[in-house]
């Protein structure tokens, strides 16, 4: 077997980091686009939701409404982690095209739920 | 620091969002997507910036925010979302 020079080595390794360049940038990508999307809806669903009506009053209430927002924050990353804990471990559970589908119908169901709140 | 409204104001706000939308949604899009650590990250800063906004803001942001016109918008995403999930699996 002929031994391979030097060239075919430093092309071979070139065209590695490539692929793993591209490889990462596109999984780089689409943590940023589902980061984005969660962000963006959750936001969107939130402002003058009850979550944020109860900070508002409680905060206002009380003499030092900072302490309210870091009760506040502290239980909204526990919820957070929470669903998230659900939803992973609901992954494992379902066979991916029952998990879709449900996750699908309960999408639709957020949805419903949203625009039954925009009407009333 | 006053304890007792730290602990009064995690548990008001934890049962004000069990079974809420947005913890919905995270078990939704926490489930679905190849990056759940992205999903905690996104519904956590939302959240987080939500309430900040109803402190700094009070009462204030009650009455001007268009709230009906962003929970249309958030619905339209969360339609594009399922709509997403469904049409991949398709064309799987």
């Amino acid at each position: 077997m002929k031994t391979p020079n030097l060239k075919s080595i430093e092309s071979a390794t070139e065209l590695s980091n490539e692929v793993k360049s591209e490889l990462k940038s596109t999984v780089k990508w689409s943590f940023w686009t589902v980061f984005s999307s969660t962000f963006i809806t959750i936001f969107l669903a939130e402002m003058g939701d009850k979550t944020q009506l109860v900070t508002l009053l409680m905060s206002a209430e009380s003499q030092s409404p900072w302490i309210v927002f870091l009760g506040a924050a502290m239980a909204l990353i526990s919820t957070s982690l929470l669903g998230v804990l659900v939803g992973y471990w609901l992954s494992k559970k379902l066979s991916p095209k029952t998990l879709d589908l449900t996750v699908a119908i309960l999408l639709l169901f957020i949805t419903g739920w949203l625009i039954s709140d925009v009407i009333s | 620091m006053d304890f007792q409204l730290l602990g009064l104001s995690f548990i008001t706000v934890f049962l004000a969002e069990i079974g809420d939308k947005s913890q919905l949604a995270a078990i939704a899009l926490g489930g679905s997507s190849k990056y759940p650590r992205a999903v905690f990250l996104g519904s956590t800063v939302a959240l987080v910036l939500a309430s900040f906004l109803g402190v700094i803001a009070g009462g204030g942001v009650a009455q001007f925010l268009p709230e009906k016109l962003l929970k249309a918008i958030a619905a339209f995403g969360f339609l594009l979302m399922a709509l997403k999930l469904v049409w991949v699996t398709e064309s799987e």
